[in-house]
């Protein structure tokens, strides 16, 4: 029993994916060059600068999407972000979030 | 002519200022105050000594006429533009002392749109074509300004004296050559006087051409009018003597003015200084400054870059250096500066501009602020050549003004399609070491894709191929294949021009490209005869596109089939299993609910196909699909996926779950023990259930049959209802109910009842499942109720009348579902299915009469129209007529007439005189005529109704667009475009956006102005009544407001709209509300509420909104309150969220509130699932207020009895009460602490019970009670062997902060713990989490002790914790990323040892 609880756990744990969301990139630089820069900070599983078919050049937002928490936490802990001579601005894609409900874990202890 | 100027003193009015002091001229170009750009030597010619004063008051003055002028009513709108426009440009003034020509551009664009602009907005517009605009060639901004004059006196705009003058200012500040005469003939035309302002340009332009003759002239006019000399007048002297080659009388000229009395000032001088600049002599200039010196005058930096200006433009750049040394550098000065390097490129004298720019004073120690990128972008407009920007570049560089200075000018190459430039700065970062890739030629191929310009694609090509860049995939798919007919064409004309490249790049892209494209058979054949070796990851994406596409199966098959089983595309690790299982389930997930459904078919062939060719899926795969499909209301899938699955992997590497065999070989065992088997017969059913073996279930179960249980009894009827196996689930259902006759199955295993009894001809049991359903109060959703469609419908389908009229008669008289035009169709369906028209009509008019529902009467009348049966047309048009009235018969038939094609009698129908539109019915068939793809009849609709009075013609072609669009069909959206202008219908803004994404989705130019995406619901455009413009952009303030959750700005926005008796939707208040509680504005929430309720009829709050508000009343102890709004939730059939209904419930708790809580327990009753609430809440929460009320023994003597008695509601292992613990320890009841632990050891030592005694001991160590918990396992040892609960304790605590000393004791308690793997993770985990360094390097070195083996991310994660804490790690720091060892660990867990 607790076997399946350890493994519920750990399935709980893979649905909300961390994900950081990039700023500012200079125009130099695609997914690619992101993706070497955030190398370091852990497994990249999907990273992403779309760019706009009307231009050719994207809009300065990309996606870098990290297999867990703490990876996303150590590139947030860095202080500065630099691609190119350009500083980065690195947020965590903010989650939705139920409205009110910031405090589950404390229920689900039944 | 002295003479003349002599008398001219006589003309000031005596004590009049003649110049203006020091102080004043400062405080016109001080910091802060609005004025113009570097003045052009003619600008100095106004009418006040300095332009760039009367710049500022210019627009001072417009604004103000503005006000004074114009009707605040009839003129509100205009007025609002207005300030718009002069903020626009009045900021863009303030900030740089220019305007750029697109704001310009923008501001006149907007004037025009508005209608008739206004005489201040014209004056703006006209003022802003002069030297405000450096980067545009002087002839350009004069063209400028007239365009802008016609256009503007086309719109209707009047004007005065004031607008010619500003146009005179403009021409002269461009240096246009004009005629003066023409000019004032032109006003006397348009009966305009002039004034003396009129005068004094006049003869600044004669002097700008050498023309004192002219000049004169006027002057002696002025002197007939008495009008008076100014400085301004003298020093357009000056400029005419110069220019006329005379440059004694231009020096003299400032005699004559003291003379007649007025002291030559700074622009006198200055106007001498460029005279002698235009020449070139720098030695008069030299001099004339030194007197300037002298004198008590004052020369700011702007004119001396003025008189830069004058020497570069006159081609004496040599003496640019000698003025450059004699600037200050005032505050003002870089804007200043910035304008004139703007000005000298566009003249072309950019190395002037560069060495003016050099010189600019800034900042470069930094090294990060760039400077200069408005020069380079400037000389990349001007078309300076590539190698001088490239020299400018580096040299910008070498200065440390600009980082980057080579990558921003190819930008803006790029950015204005400047292919050789680009070319060329390519080339140079390349040769400066920079990168240069693949993205950077993507703008140049969009530039030529949008012309479709094939020749320029191929360049680029080439261009890349020279610097050696490869074009990648994205490239040849987003970028060069749309400009070519096929990627055949293009394969042809790069082949052609050399330009293929040689690697499998455009191979793959033309594979991906045909995929996506849906031309499977490309695929299939390239995948055959492929030698490249590639993953099918990089493929998943087009290929599910074009799966989706393509409807034959047989192709899918066999491209899944080569892709699962040639080495040549499933090569990495996860091998082929893995891929195809993962591209089956993103293929599913990528259709809608409705595609699965209707593709439902196919599918199955698909996974039938793949089973012949023996491919395997995961069963983790597998499981994700089920959920899909479960969620898509297609279950009767899962089966045929479920056949794909790889069964022997799925045996080991499930070592913690138990398989089939393994059940089976311990229920074998415990049944040899004579042991109880009931718990192990069960789960081996549900096993076997989920693995689809239907056979072997139900061969256990007759094995077995007096230790089935409940459970196992409803797996087993799914799984026989899923097999299509009536009898046999017939028969377990008769069980099933002998074994408990209360026990309640869920809707959907009843409903797959219903349907297979149906199927199955079995009616009468059938119809008893739908009674029992009804009897025992089943939870009946809309899916559900669509469910029941279903169940009918196939039934018409299959042409089972009886069977179709029996289920539907007792689904309706038993009230499962009120009769509905869905619910009811399938009993017309039955006739029209069979060709039985009359029977058809009359089913339909049948339902009528009993239950006022008409249901696919527009079927049956399209079929008799078909037919031709006239007299049953009659019949139900006299019926229709009769019971629905004219209008809805006259519609029904046009519908049916258009359907069928009979479009002149549709014509006929539409024109009957007295018919109106109705936006409904109309809106119904477009609907219609959309999902169903029918072009032609909804073109048909259009047109016929174009006379029809009161249609919405924009809806109608909006709805005519979505279907072009659908269908990428850009040419006739276009027509559409034109045939809206010809029916003079002004299109919303959703029409005009939806026609804009058609043809930029197609590469069209877009012809409009795309108006701005706001909110707006499409909803409500159908809505007769429109609301007046405030109305909508006070909501539109608020629905902003609530998105950006500015609670405060959004209460306000309601205040205000309620003052103006602004009554905005429902969806608009609840999200407001909603917004108040979570901001826990309570009142504020409530009054919204009040107002809401007050003014729409019928008004509530949705399930969220109730949620929230039941948060906040149990926040502020309103438990009444909440207790009503729950009711209120419940009664309108709304879901309360589980948290809210949790939090109510513990509130009642702590109050003691027993009997609340059982009040809400039967209010929910039936609900929990739906709610996701556990009957644990409850148990909990009843006995935590039997505590409260000192009734412990009562609430222990429950808990004792759930637990040892014989029915029980809750296994053993699933009854948790740390909850309970918690709370009567966190809140000290000593009393019943100390009866709770002897009841959980009791538990325990008598019952073998051991979960509450282990959450109490948890929950004691957890609270810091360490000794309490040593004493408590001393007393029951057998707490030590709870493992599991452990484990699941350390993992749920590890994602806590805080949590690691509660952690620390337990490991201290429990020492065999910390072998466990799990434990010992979790520990080092929440260690870290805490950064307790210490304690972390206590459990490395026991465990190193022990010579446990450490798992990597153990390391890892203990080895950043001791460096973040600046201490040494003792070991190698495992090298890869945290993920790479959880998923390794993960991995090895999995597989088989």
């Amino acid at each position: 029993m607790a076997a399946s609880a350890v493994r519920g756990a750990m399935a709980l744990r893979t649905t909300g994916r961390p994900v950081a969301f990039v700023r500012k990139i200079p125009w130099t630089a695609a997914a690619s060059e992101l993706r070497e820069h955030f190398a370091q900070f852990g497994h990249i599983r999907k990273c992403t600068v779309p760019f706009d078919r009307e231009t050719g050049f994207h809009r300065g937002m990309g996606w870098v999407h990290f297999s867990s928490e703490e990876e996303l936490h150590n590139v947030l802990q860095q202080e500065k972000h630099v691609i190119d001579g350009v500083k980065l601005h690195v947020q965590a894609q903010r989650r939705k979030v139920l409205q009110g409900d910031q405090t589950s874990d404390e229920e689900k202890d039944f | 002519m002295a003479a003349l100027l002599r008398s001219a003193r006589w003309f000031l009015r005596p004590g009049a200022a003649p110049r203006f002091p020091i102080s004043l001229r400062l405080l016109a170009g001080g910091p802060g105050r609005p004025h113009a750009a570097l003045c052009r030597p003619a600008a100095r010619a106004g009418p006040v000594a300095r332009g760039l004063l009367s710049q500022d008051r210019l627009y001072a003055i417009a604004a103000e006429k503005n006000y004074r002028q114009e009707e605040p009513t009839s003129q509100r709108r205009n007025a609002s533009q207005f300030d718009w426009a002069l903020m626009r440009l009045d900021n863009s003034v303030r900030r740089t002392g220019r305007i750029t020509k697109t704001l310009l551009q923008k501001v006149f664009d907007n004037a025009c749109v508005s209608g008739c602009p206004g005489g201040n907005q014209a004056l703006l517009l006209l003022r802003s074509c002069g030297s405000l605009l450096p980067e545009l060639k002087s002839s350009e901004r004069t063209e400028l300004a007239h365009r802008i004059w016609d256009k503007l006196q086309k719109l209707g705009t009047v004007y005065d004296v004031s607008h010619y003058n500003a146009l005179l200012k403009v021409y002269l500040q461009n240096e246009y050559k004009f005629s003066p005469t023409d000019f004032l003939a032109k006003m006397e035309e348009a009966n305009i006087q002039p004034n003396r302002v009129t005068y004094q340009r006049l003869i600044a332009a004669y002097c700008n051409v050498g023309d004192i003759e002219g000049a004169s002239k006027i002057l002696g006019f002025m002197k007939t009018k008495d009008l008076p000399v100014t400085e301004a007048v003298f020093s357009a002297l000056v400029t005419g003597h110069a220019r006329a080659g005379d440059m004694e009388n231009a020096e003299n000229i400032l005699t004559v003015m003291r003379e007649a009395g007025i002291e030559p000032g700074p622009d006198t001088y200055l106007t001498l200084l460029n005279a002698y600049a235009e020449k070139g002599d720098i030695d008069h200039v030299k001099q004339t400054l030194e007197k300037v010196e002298k004198s008590d005058l004052y020369l700011m930096d702007r004119d001396l870059l003025q008189l830069i200006f004058s020497f570069s433009k006159a081609g004496y750049p040599q003496y640019v250096s000698e003025i450059l040394e004699k600037i200050t550098y005032e505050r003002r000065y870089i804007p200043d500066a910035m304008n004139l390097i703007l000005l000298l490129v566009t003249e072309k004298l950019e190395d002037t501009a560069f060495q003016v720019l050099l010189a600019c004073p800034v900042s470069r120690e930094d090294g990060q602020s760039d400077f200069g990128s408005f020069f380079l972008r400037h000389c990349v407009t001007m078309n300076t050549p590539a190698e001088k920007l490239i020299d400018y570049c580096k040299k910008l560089k070498e200065a440390q003004m600009h980082t980057s200075p080579l990558q921003f000018t190819l930008q803006c190459a790029l950015l204005a399609n400047k292919t050789d430039s680009a070319k060329a700065l390519m080339k140079a970062l390349k040769e400066e070491g920079f990168p240069v890739r693949t993205h950077y030629f993507w703008p140049l191929l969009v530039g030529h894709q949008k012309e479709k310009n094939v020749q320029g694609i191929v360049e680029v090509l080439k261009g890349m191929h020279e610097i050696g860049v490869n074009p990648d995939q994205e490239t040849f798919i987003n970028y060069v294949f749309p400009s070519f007919d096929s990627v055949k064409s293009a394969r042809a004309v790069l082949q052609e021009n050399g330009c293929l490249p040689e690697s499998n790049i455009f191979s793959l892209a033309e594979l991906r490209c045909e995929a996506l494209n849906g031309n499977l058979d490309y695929v299939l054949s390239f995948l055959e005869s492929n030698t490249l070796s590639f993953s099918f990851g990089s493929l998943r994406g087009s290929l599910i596109l074009g799966f989706r596409r393509c409807v034959d199966i047989n192709l899918w098959s066999k491209i899944t089939e080569l892709l699962y089983k040639d080495g040549r595309y499933c090569q990495e690790p996860p091998g082929p299993t893995e891929a195809v299982g993962y591209f089956l389930y993103n293929l599913i997930d990528s259709m809608s609910d409705s595609e699965v459904q209707a593709k439902e078919e196919h599918l199955r062939q698909y996974f039938h196909q793949l089973k012949e060719m023996n491919v395997k899926i995961p069963e983790n795969i597998y499981r994700g699909i089920r959920n899909l499909l479960d969620s898509y209301h297609v279950p009767e899938l899962i089966k045929d996926v479920n056949m794909l699955v790889e069964r022997e992997k799925t045996d080991s590497r499930k070592i913690m779950q138990l398989t089939s065999s393994d059940l089976e070989s311990t229920l074998e065992k415990l049944k040899a023990e004579n042991q109880p088997i009931r718990d192990v017969l069960k789960q081996l059913i549900v096993t076997l259930c989920s693995e689809e073996n239907m056979q072997k279930a139900l061969e256990l179960k007759a094995k077995y049959e007096s230790d089935m249980a409940v459970g196992g009894y409803a797996a087993l009827i799914n799984l026989c209802c899923r097999h299509d196996n009536a009898e046999d689930a017939l028969n377990l259902k008769q069980e099933f109910d002998r074994l408990d006759s209360s026990a309640v199955l869920d809707t959907n295993k009843y409903v797959g009842l219903v349907k297979v009894l149906g199927k199955h001809g079995k009616l009468q049991d059938a119809i008893n499942i739908l009674k029992e359903m009804k009897e025992k109060d089943v939870l009946i959703k809309d899916t559900t109720v669509l469910s029941f469609f279903h169940i009918l419908n196939g039934a018409a389908l299959r042409g089972e009348t009886e069977t179709v009229k029996q289920l539907h008669e007792a689904i309706v008289t038993l009230g499962l579902t009120k009769p509905s035009t869905t619910i009811s169709s399938p009993l017309v369906t039955l006739y029209l299915e069979k060709d039985d028209l009359p029977a058809a009509l009359k089913a339909a008019i049948d339902l009528y009469e009993k239950y006022k529902i008409l249901p696919r009467i527009h079927d049956v009348l399209c079929k008799l129209v078909e037919k031709g049966e006239t007299d049953l047309i009659q019949k139900a048009m006299d019926f229709v007529s009769q019971e629905q009235g004219e209008m809805t018969m006259l519609y029904d038939l046009f519908f049916a007439f258009l359907q069928t094609g009979n479009y002149k009698e549709a014509k006929k129908i539409i024109e009957t005189p007295g018919i109106r539109a109705r936006p409904a019915r109309l809106q119904w068939f477009c609907d219609r005529c959309i999902s169903s793809n029918q072009v032609e009849t909804l073109e048909k609709l259009v047109e016929l109704t174009q006379k029809l009075f009161e249609c919405d013609r924009d809806q109608l072609y909006y709805n005519l667009l979505k279907l072009y669009k659908i269908n990428g069909d850009w040419q006739r959206a276009d027509a559409v475009w034109n045939k809206m202008q010809e029916e003079n219908i002004i299109p919303r803004g959703k029409t005009l956006r939806l026609l804009a994404e058609i043809l930029r989705n197609n590469n069209q130019e877009v012809p409009f102005d795309v108006p701005e995406l706001w909110y707006e619901d499409e909803k409500h455009s159908l809505n007769s009544s429109a609301p007046s413009p405030v109305e909508t952009n006070i909501h539109k303030e608020l629905l902003n407001a609530c998105q950006w959750k500015k609670s405060k700005d959004a209460y306000n926005i309601f205040l205000k709209a309620q003052k103006q008796n602004v009554v905005f939707n429902s969806e608009s208040y609840i999200s407001l509300i909603k917004l108040l509680l979570v901001k826990d504005s309570f009142i504020q929430a409530m009054q919204v509420k009040d107002f809401a309720e007050t003014h729409i009829k019928g008004f509530t709050l949705n399930d969220a909104a109730n949620s929230l508000l039941i948060i906040t009343q149990v926040r502020r102890d309103y438990l009444k309150e909440a207790l009503k709004t729950l009711k209120t939730t419940l009664d309108l059939k709304q879901t309360p969220s589980r948290i809210a209904v949790t939090r109510l419930i513990q509130a009642c708790a702590l109050k003691g509130d027993l009997e609340n809580i059982q009040a809400i327990q039967k209010m929910v009753n039936g609900l929990e699932d739906s709610i996701g609430l556990s009957n644990m809440v409850f148990i909990n929460n009843i006995a935590l207020a039997q505590i409260k009320n000192n009734n412990i023994d009562v609430a222990i003597e429950n808990i004792e009895n759930m637990l040892t008695s014989g029915n029980q509601t809750m296994e053993p292992q699933y009854f948790g009460l740390a909850y309970l613990f918690r709370k009567v320890i966190e809140e000290q009841l000593e009393p019943a602490v100390e009866k709770i632990s002897i009841m959980a050891e009791r538990l325990a030592n008598q019952f073998a019970v051991y979960k509450p005694v282990t959450d109490l001991f948890l929950q004691l160590v957890d609270s810091g009670k360490v000794d309490d918990a040593r004493a408590l396992l001393q007393r029951c040892g057998a707490i030590a062997e709870q493992t599991p609960i452990f484990l699941v304790f350390c993992i749920r605590s590890s994602r806590r902060p805080g949590k690691s000393p509660a952690l620390k004791s337990l490991l201290e308690l429990i020492p065999e713990l910390t072998e466990k793997e799990e434990a010992y993770s979790s520990v080092m985990k929440s260690y870290v989490l805490d950064n307790d360094v210490s304690s972390a390097k206590a459990l490395y070195e026991n465990l190193s002790a022990k010579n446990m083996k450490l798992d990597d991310l153990f390391l890892k994660r203990y080895a950043v914790l001791l460096k973040n804490a600046g201490e040494s790690v003792p070991f190698v720091e495992p090298p890869e990323s945290f993920e790479f060892y959880a998923k390794q660990l993960k991995e090895l867990r999995e597989s088989p040892l």
